[in-house]
């Protein structure tokens, strides 16, 4: 839905299945930022606000349903109706709330910690990935990934 | 842009040289990638020394190689399956042979996005033993519960075949030396048989299919193993007769020996030209990225000492692929 080095012009609400953002890194391993499922909003932000072209690529897991909106469009909207601004300032609000608790769980949560966190959070997205989705998610190697679900297994 | 061109045939040192060559035009329906990896197969060093050169002519110079991974950077009109900025992975086809190159055009029918949990370097060492072996094992169609003899399996096409055995359900021999018995091991293969210390034809006994990746007596042995009315496949023996008539050779016969002894075990021999296919490496690429198949780099050359990649290959003692990094 969104390439990396394409230009974005559209912001993505999920209305059913299972989405994710990531990016390549030079040895062109896949590093995942985001998934999405049901009630999320996903896009190329970055690209977005800062009229470059993407660094992301958007893809489905699954068969998904999203409804797309035009960013500028959105912008003139909010402009237009400014009862409307709130509603934006939420979703802005929800984001930024998860991206930091992303970037201090990365920071402060042991592999397996992290792990199991989304697992409880996102119980439904493991169903939809395959496992380097989730490893690269989570910024571990696949054979880390495959030793924390055996361990766990375990107990 | 800068190739690593076949000057002539002969030997390795006196036969390849780096050159300045133009861009490879671009086809409708190709597909222009701007190469990050390429990797080298026996077959190309075979070219280079002129052994196939009744089979495979090539004019000189010519650039080298048919692995390769990279990024899409142009594409023909007639393409539709990928995008400018895709990242793929592609066996070219022999018209179109030279990954050693900075850029190679390919058609894109022969390509397939890349696995995006493997890096460029792992994904060029893949196509054409990914291919080999899948196409091979997919002709005899292996199931669960097959039994199947793997010659080889340290090899480029073995350590493939198999992973792919393995994912299909089927119980692996194979043979290889004893440094490498632990790693071929890990690979799935339920029974490694050194074959410095014992002898597969006392191990193996009435198998469904008997793989032969090395030819020679290999080939005529397998119909010692392989079980009445079972399946010799093989990418290095004689041609069988209905590849031979494919390809133009009507009067071929297959060799008096083997057809005796296929004739005896009422067993099929058949001979495997691999082909380039799109499709079969984004089948490849799903078993990957789903860890049913790892890719295996024994060591990985910069573009500049490529000459040095070919020499390693020569010693045919490399664990897994030899692969070159290009940009």
């Amino acid at each position: 839905m969104i390439r990396q080095g394409q230009q974005v012009q559209n912001v993505y609400f999920v209305t059913d299945g299972c989405l994710r953002s990531y990016c390549y890194d030079k040895n062109g391993k896949e590093h995942t930022l985001q998934f999405a499922i049901k009630n999320w909003w996903i896009s190329d932000y970055i690209a977005i606000h800062s009229d470059e072209s993407a660094t992301l690529t958007v893809e489905c897991l699954k068969e998904s349903e999203v409804v797309k909106f035009n960013a500028k469009a959105l912008e003139k909207m909010y402009t237009l109706f400014p009862e409307y601004e709130p509603f934006q300032r939420k979703i802005l609000e929800r984001h930024v709330v998860s991206l930091n608790k992303r970037i201090l769980n990365q920071l402060q949560l042991t592999a397996t910690e992290r792990y199991t966190l989304f697992i409880t959070q996102y119980p439904e997205i493991e169903q939809y990935t395959h496992n380097y989705h989730i490893a690269s998610y989570l910024g571990i190697t696949q054979e880390s990934l495959s030793r924390i679900r055996v361990e766990k297994a375990k107990h | 842009m800068k190739a690593l061109q076949i000057v002539k045939y002969g030997e390795i040192k006196d036969s390849l040289a780096f050159n300045e060559v133009s861009k490879p035009a671009v086809q409708p329906t190709d597909v222009l990638i701007e190469v990050k990896a390429a990797a080298i197969n026996p077959i190309d060093k075979s070219i280079v020394l002129g052994n196939l050169q009744g089979l495979l002519p090539i004019p000189f110079p010519s650039t080298s190689a048919y692995d390769v991974s990279g990024i899409v950077v142009e594409k023909g009109n007639d393409v539709s399956n990928f995008e400018i900025g895709d990242l793929v992975y592609s066996r070219v086809p022999q018209e179109q042979m030279g990954t050693i190159a900075e850029y190679v055009a390919v058609t894109s029918e022969a390509v397939s996005k890349k696995p995006g949990n493997i890096s460029f370097e792992e994904a060029a060492g893949i196509p054409l033993a990914g291919l080999t072996a899948l196409q091979s094992l997919e002709f005899a169609g292996i199931k669960a519960n097959d039994r199947i003899l793997i010659h080889a399996g340290s090899g480029g096409v073995g350590s493939l075949a198999i992973q792919y055995a393995k994912a299909k359900g089927a119980y692996v021999y194979t043979t290889t030396s004893t440094d490498n018995v632990e790693w071929v091991k890990e690979l799935g293969a339920d029974r490694v048989i050194d074959y410095k210390t014992e002898d597969y034809k006392t191990i193996v006994k009435d198998v469904d299919i008997v793989y032969d990746t090395l030819g020679q007596e290999y080939t005529s042995e397998a119909f010692q193993v392989v079980k009445q009315g079972g399946q010799v496949i093989s990418v290095v023996g004689p041609l069988d007769e209905e590849t031979a008539h494919m390809f133009g050779m009507a009067d071929y016969q297959l060799p008096e020996e083997l057809a005796t002894l296929s004739a005896e075990k009422e067993a099929s021999y058949k001979f495997i030209f691999m082909h380039p296919n799109g499709a079969h490496l984004a089948e490849i690429k799903t078993m990957i990225e789903d860890e049913r198949i790892k890719p295996i780099v024994d060591t990985i050359y910069p573009f500049a000492e490529s000459i040095a990649a070919f020499t390693h290959l020569a010693t045919g003692r490399a664990k897994g692929k030899i692969v070159i990094k290009i940009n």
